[in-house]
């Protein structure tokens, strides 16, 4: 993603505080094009339910561009930037260890250091998340979209 | 009643890898009979105690049937059912 990207992602998640942020990440193979951040539900901390009407709104904007979701960021305010043990639980099939999302990067924010947010991404492969680089490239081609 | 059902990419197991299938039935509870009998496997998937699971959004053209009426919303000729895994998570709080 381009580091206007990352400055959207990291602007809304320090906006939600205290509570955490959520957003979906759009593109195509893997290179991240659009950001979308999305209402939570039920503001909270540690705890993060993405309004389904925004979720849509998002998923549909994606598709009429022609992008696929890539990505889905949330902010940890109090947290490291690892996945959590409810985040695992969410990104999978009710039931099963299938990630509801394939392939897409889980972007975690961590705002436990207000003045330093550190950034990670990870990919749910086989029920586990592993941990993956993100690229940061200097261009700005992507676009940043409203409040879902 | 036909209506397009897009199913998302953890139950394509079921539906023979497809994304989009075509189902007949008048409401949402009818079409979860009508996708478990072409496609067996899926209600257990979808629903709980006979209702749509928690982290699962229904949409009926955009609109979440939980605005609806739930299960009872009513499904008309044409229509584009969505099912789609809500996002959800969180992290603990250590703050130092």
């Amino acid at each position: 993603m381009s580091g206007t990207e990352l400055e959207t992602i990291v602007e809304h998640c320090r906006k939600e505080l205290p509570s955490e942020a959520c957003g979906i990440l759009g593109g195509r193979d893997g290179r991240v094009e659009s950001v979308h951040p999305v209402k939570s539900m039920h503001p909270s901390p540690a705890r993060y339910d993405m309004d389904p009407a925004g979720q849509f709104r998002a998923l549909d904007e994606l598709s009429r561009a022609g992008r696929e979701l890539v990505g889905i960021y949330h902010s940890h305010p109090g947290g490291p930037a690892a996945p959590s043990g409810v985040d695992l639980e969410a990104a999978c099939w009710p039931g099963t260890t299938l990630p509801n999302y394939p392939g897409a990067v889980q972007v975690i924010v961590s705002l436990q250091d207000r003045a330093a947010p550190v950034v990670k991404g990870y990919v749910l492969t086989g029920g586990t998340f592993i941990e993956v680089a993100i690229a940061i490239s200097q261009e700005s081609g992507g676009t940043r979209a409203g409040h879902r | 009643m036909p209506v397009t059902v897009r199913i998302p990419t953890p139950l394509q197991q079921l539906s023979s890898g497809k994304s989009e299938v075509v189902c007949s039935a008048g409401s949402i509870a009818g079409l979860l009979e009508a996708l478990e009998l072409e496609h067996p496997g899926m209600k257990e998937r979808l629903t709980e105690g006979g209702k749509v699971r928690r982290f699962i959004n229904i949409y009926v053209n955009g609109a979440d049937i939980r605005t609806l009426g739930a299960e009872t919303t009513e499904l008309k000729d044409g229509d584009t059912v969505a099912i789609i895994a809500a996002i959800a998570g969180g992290g603990e709080i250590t703050f130092s």
